[in-house]
C-alpha cells in the first residue's frame, strides 16, 4: 500500500533513478527531508549535489531551476508550502513560463509543493493558488486526488519538456492509501477521469473536492440519484472534451473546487460547457468552492469556509428537481 | 534650500573614510596620473583599480519653485590615460575597440531607424557603456554563459549576434532572434551564443545565471556566468536571493553592477546609502572589485581574473564598474533631470575617445588604420541595416505557435552526461518521519 505522499516520493525517486538529469531543490530537503517529508532518505542516496537544500529564497530556488533546465537539466524544485509560490510569482510567469515562446528555450522543470486547506494551516499555509497559473499561458498545472495519478502524473511532469506546477495536497498525503500498479507507469497531463460513472448530475472536481464529491455520492445514491464524478487532475490544460461529454450525458453540472469561487477555475469550465454543450443543459450550471476570503485559521471557521458534502448534496437535489 | 541626499552617510563616514576622501583630492587638477600606478584600496578593503577616485555628490536644490539636482564637486579633473591590461595583447585591445566601435555605431543607426519611425516601440542606449559591455564580455571563453541587460548590446556582438539581430529585433521582424515575439535586446540563445534572454523585471537574470552554472557544474564543468545589472537594478529582491544563493553554492556567477549613476531618473543617492557597491561583496562572502567602467582595460582584467576564479570552482565575483549613462533611460527621456556638469564630466570620459587615444598612442593603431577600421565598421553596419529593414514582419497567424515545447523534442545535455557521486548503500523510498499540519 502506497499513501498519495509515498506515490509521490517514490515516483520522483524513480525519475532519479531513471534519468541522471533530474535532481531536487528546495528548502530544507536535504538531511531534513522536507517539511512534510517527501524527499526523506533521498540525500542520503543521491548526495548533497542532486538533492540541494538552498537558502530561504523561492525567487532563487526557481530561477536557479530554471537556468539549470537552460543545461538540459529536470530539476524538481520544492516549495515548503505552495502558498509561497507567490514569492516566486514574477520568475514563473515572466522567465519560465514565456522562455519557450520568446526565444526557443524550453523549460523541462516541475515546482512542486503542498497545497491546500482542511488542515488549520491558516491564512499562509492552506491556500489554492492553482488558477492564478493555469491562467499563465506556457504552464501545465497538475492538481492529482488519487495516490495513482500523484506517482504517474509526477514522472510526466519530470519527463514533460515544460514547466509543470504540481500542487500535491497535504490533507491528502497520509490520508490516501492505495494500491499501486508494480513498475513504472504514468498518466498523461491534461486528461480527466470518471471517479464514478453516475447518470444524473455530473460534479467536476479535482483534488481533495473529489473525496466530498464522493461522499455526497454515497449519501445521493440511497435517494436514487446518481453523480458522476469528473477527476479533472489537471487545470492546465484542461480536458474540455471530458467536461463537454459529461455535461451532455447527464445534462446537470456542478462545478466544485477548493479554490475561491471569484475567478475559480469553476467559472472557466462553465464557460466550457457553455461553449461545447449549452443546448444540452436541463439546469444552470451551479458552482461550489470556498468563501471569498483569506483561508481562516480556527477549525469552525475553516470548516464554514470550504465547501462541505452537505453543500454538494443539497445542490444536487436542487438540480435533480430542476 | 538645498539638502545633501546622502546626509546620513556622510554623517557616519569613519575617520578612515574621511581621510581616504582626503585623498581624493590628491586627484586633482593638474595631477598625473600613471597607466601602471598600484591598485589602491577602500576605506572597506575593496581593492579599486581605478587611476582616479572623483568626489562628487548629486544633491537637491529648490530654486524658485524648481526642484531639481545639482552635481556638488570638483568636475574639471582631466581623465587620465586607460591603465595598461596585465592581460590584453594588441591585437585583442584593437578587437574590442572594434567591438566598441560596432556597439556605438549601431546603436546611432538604431537612433536614426527610430527616428524614421521604422522601431518599433523604445531604443535603449549604451552610450557611454560600451567599453564595459564590451569588455567584459570578452573576457569570457567558449562555452561560457551571459546574461545581458538592456544596455549591454555590445556584448551581444561580442558573443556572436550581428548587428542586424539587433537591428531586427528592434524593428519587430521575422528574421529576428525572437522572429517579433520580444523587443529590442530581449533575446538569446541556448546553443551556439550561450546568452539566456533578459526579462524587463530587474536582477532576474542573476539567479537564473547562477542555476546555468549550478548545471554544468553537475555536467562535470566549471563555467564563468557572466551578468550585470544597474544601481537601479540592484536594488531588487532577486538581486540579493540570486547573488546569495551564487555565493553559496560557490557557482562561478560574475555580477557587474555597472554604477551609471541614474536609474530612469532617480540618482544613485536615492538608491543606496554605501559610497561603493562593491562593499556589498563583503556581505555576499565574495570578492568584490571596483574599476572604473569606462577603462575597457581595467574592465577586462578583473572579469577575466573573476572568470579564472569561476573555472577554478572557486565561486562567485562582483564588480562594481562605475561610468554614466549618457543618455535618458530610452530613446523619449531627454534626461533633463542630469545636471549638465555631469555630461561635461563624463563625456571626457568617452570609453571609445580614450581607448582610441590609447591606441594612437600606443602605435597599436596609425592614424591611417584607425581610419580604415572605423570606415569598415561603419560598412558593417550599413549592410546590416539594410538587410534588417528589407527583411519582413512575421505573419500574424503565427502568434499561436510555441507557447509550449513539444515532448517529441530531445533536450540535450549542454556539458555532457551528469556525474553524481552515489550512495554505496542500495536504498529505496520509503520514511516513517512525523510531520506537522498532517
Amino acid at each position: 500500500m502506497h499513501t498519495y505522499l509515498e506515490a509521490i516520493r517514490e515516483g520522483i525517486w524513480e525519475e532519479m533513478e531513471r534519468d541522471p538529469a533530474v535532481f531536487c531543490i528546495g528548502e530544507d530537503i536535504g538531511v531534513y527531508g522536507g517539511a512534510f517529508k517527501v524527499t526523506e532518505g533521498f540525500i542520503h542516496h543521491f548526495g548533497s549535489d542532486r538533492v540541494i537544500d538552498t537558502p530561504i529564497a523561492e525567487a532563487a530556488i526557481v530561477s536557479a531551476a530554471f537556468g539549470a533546465s537552460l543545461t538540459g537539466m529536470r530539476p524538481v524544485a520544492e516549495f515548503q508550502f505552495m502558498d509561497f509560490i507567490s514569492c516566486a510569482h514574477n520568475q514563473i510567469v515572466n522567465m519560465v513560463a514565456k522562455s519557450n515562446y520568446r526565444w526557443n528555450a524550453p523549460a523541462p522543470l516541475v515546482l512542486r509543493g503542498p497545497s491546500g486547506g482542511g488542515v488549520s494551516g491558516g491564512p499562509f499555509h492552506s491556500q489554492n493558488p492553482e488558477t492564478t497559473y493555469a491562467h499563465t499561458p506556457g504552464l501545465k498545472v497538475i492538481c492529482p486526488a488519487t495516490a495513482h495519478d500523484a506517482k504517474g502524473l509526477i514522472k510526466s511532469a519530470i519527463r514533460d519538456n515544460n514547466p509543470c506546477l504540481f500542487f500535491e495536497h497535504k490533507f491528502l498525503y497520509r490520508r490516501i492509501k492505495e494500491e499501486l500498479p508494480a513498475g513504472d507507469y504514468t498518466v498523461e497531463i491534461g486528461k480527466a477521469r470518471t471517479h464514478r460513472e453516475g447518470r444524473d448530475v455530473s460534479v467536476i472536481t479535482y483534488a481533495a473536492m473529489v473525496y466530498v464529491a464522493q461522499e455526497a455520492a454515497e449519501i445521493l445514491a440511497k435517494e436514487g440519484i446518481e453523480l458522476e464524478i469528473v477527476d479533472l487532475r489537471t487545470i492546465a490544460p484542461l480536458d474540455r472534451e471530458e467536461i463537454a461529454n459529461t455535461a451532455k450525458k447527464t445534462n446537470r453540472v456542478i462545478i466544485l473546487h477548493e479554490d475561491h469561487k471569484t475567478g475559480g477555475i469553476a467559472g472557466e469550465i462553465a464557460a466550457i460547457i457553455n461553449e461545447l454543450a449549452f443546448d444540452d443543459l436541463d439546469a444552470p450550471i451551479v458552482r461550489i468552492a470556498a468563501l471569498d476570503t483569506p483561508v481562516p485559521f480556527s477549525p469552525p471557521l475553516e470548516k464554514f469556509f470550504l465547501p462541505k458534502v452537505e453543500d454538494v448534496v443539497r445542490e444536487a437535489r436542487r438540480l435533480r428537481s430542476y | 534650500m538645498k539638502a545633501k541626499l546622502n546626509k546620513a552617510r556622510e554623517k557616519s563616514a569613519s575617520p578612515a573614510e574621511r581621510s581616504h576622501s582626503g585623498t581624493h583630492s590628491a586627484n586633482g587638477a593638474g595631477t598625473k596620473f600613471k597607466s601602471g600606478e598600484p591598485i589602491r584600496f577602500n576605506s572597506h578593503g575593496i581593492p579599486d583599480y581605478r587611476l582616479e577616485v572623483p568626489d562628487f555628490h548629486t544633491v537637491e536644490e529648490w530654486v524658485d519653485g524648481e526642484f531639481r539636482y545639482k552635481v556638488e564637486g570638483d568636475l574639471s579633473v582631466e581623465p587620465p590615460p586607460l591603465r595598461d591590461s596585465k592581460y590584453l595583447n594588441k591585437e585583442q585591445t584593437i578587437d574590442i575597440y572594434r567591438y566598441m566601435l560596432l556597439n556605438r555605431k549601431m546603436e546611432q543607426t538604431l537612433e536614426n531607424l527610430f527616428k524614421q519611425q521604422k522601431v518599433v516601440g523604445g531604443v535603449y542606449l549604451g552610450l557611454g557603456q560600451e567599453g564595459c559591455s564590451c569588455a567584459s564580455a570578452y573576457g569570457l571563453r567558449e562555452g561560457d554563459w551571459i546574461g545581458p541587460m538592456i544596455r549591454n548590446q555590445g556584448a551581444l556582438l561580442v558573443r556572436g549576434f550581428k548587428p542586424r539581430d539587433v537591428m531586427m529585433q528592434y524593428m519587430a521582424k521575422s528574421g529576428a532572434p525572437t522572429g517579433g515575439r520580444d523587443a529590442g535586446s530581449h533575446f538569446g540563445d541556448k546553443h551556439k551564443h550561450h546568452i539566456a534572454a533578459p526579462i524587463s523585471m530587474l536582477g532576474d537574470l542573476i539567479p537564473v545565471l547562477a542555476g546555468v552554472a549550478l548545471g554544468a557544474r553537475m555536467q562535470g564543468k566549471n563555467i564563468a556566468c557572466l551578468t550585470w545589472v544597474g544601481d537601479g537594478g540592484q536594488s531588487t529582491g532577486p538581486t540579493y536571493e540570486g547573488f546569495n544563493f551564487a555565493a553559496v553554492q560557490k557557482l562561478g556567477v560574475i555580477l557587474i553592477v555597472e554604477n551609471n549613476l541614474w536609474a530612469y531618473s532617480t540618482p544613485v543617492d536615492r538608491q543606496v546609502a554605501c559610497r561603493d557597491l562593491a562593499d556589498r561583496a563583503i556581505g555576499y562572502g565574495v570578492p568584490g572589485f571596483i574599476v572604473d567602467g569606462t577603462d575597457p582595460n581595467q574592465v577586462y582584467d578583473v572579469t577575466y581574473e573573476a572568470a579564472q576564479r569561476a573555472y577554478a570552482g572557486e565561486g562567485a565575483t562582483l564588480i562594481e564598474a562605475k561610468m554614466m549613462r549618457m543618455r535618458g533611460h530610452a530613446m523619449h527621456d531627454a534626461a533633463a533631470y542630469v545636471p549638465k556638469d555631469y555630461f561635461e564630466y563624463w563625456k571626457k570620459r568617452d570609453p571609445i575617445v580614450r581607448m582610441e587615444k590609447y591606441l594612437l598612442e600606443k602605435r597599436w593603431l596609425s592614424e591611417k588604420e584607425n581610419t580604415a577600421l572605423i570606415a569598415a565598421v561603419q560598412k558593417q553596419i550599413d549592410e546590416d541595416r539594410d538587410f534588417a529593414d528589407a527583411s519582413p514582419y512575421p505573419e500574424g497567424s503565427t502568434a499561436g505557435e510555441r507557447v509550449f515545447c513539444d515532448n517529441a523534442v530531445e533536450i540535450g545535455f549542454g556539458y555532457g552526461k551528469p556525474k553524481f557521486k552515489k550512495s554505496d548503500k542500495q536504498r529505496a523510498a520509503k520514511s516513517t518521519g512525523a510531520v506537522h499540519l498532517s
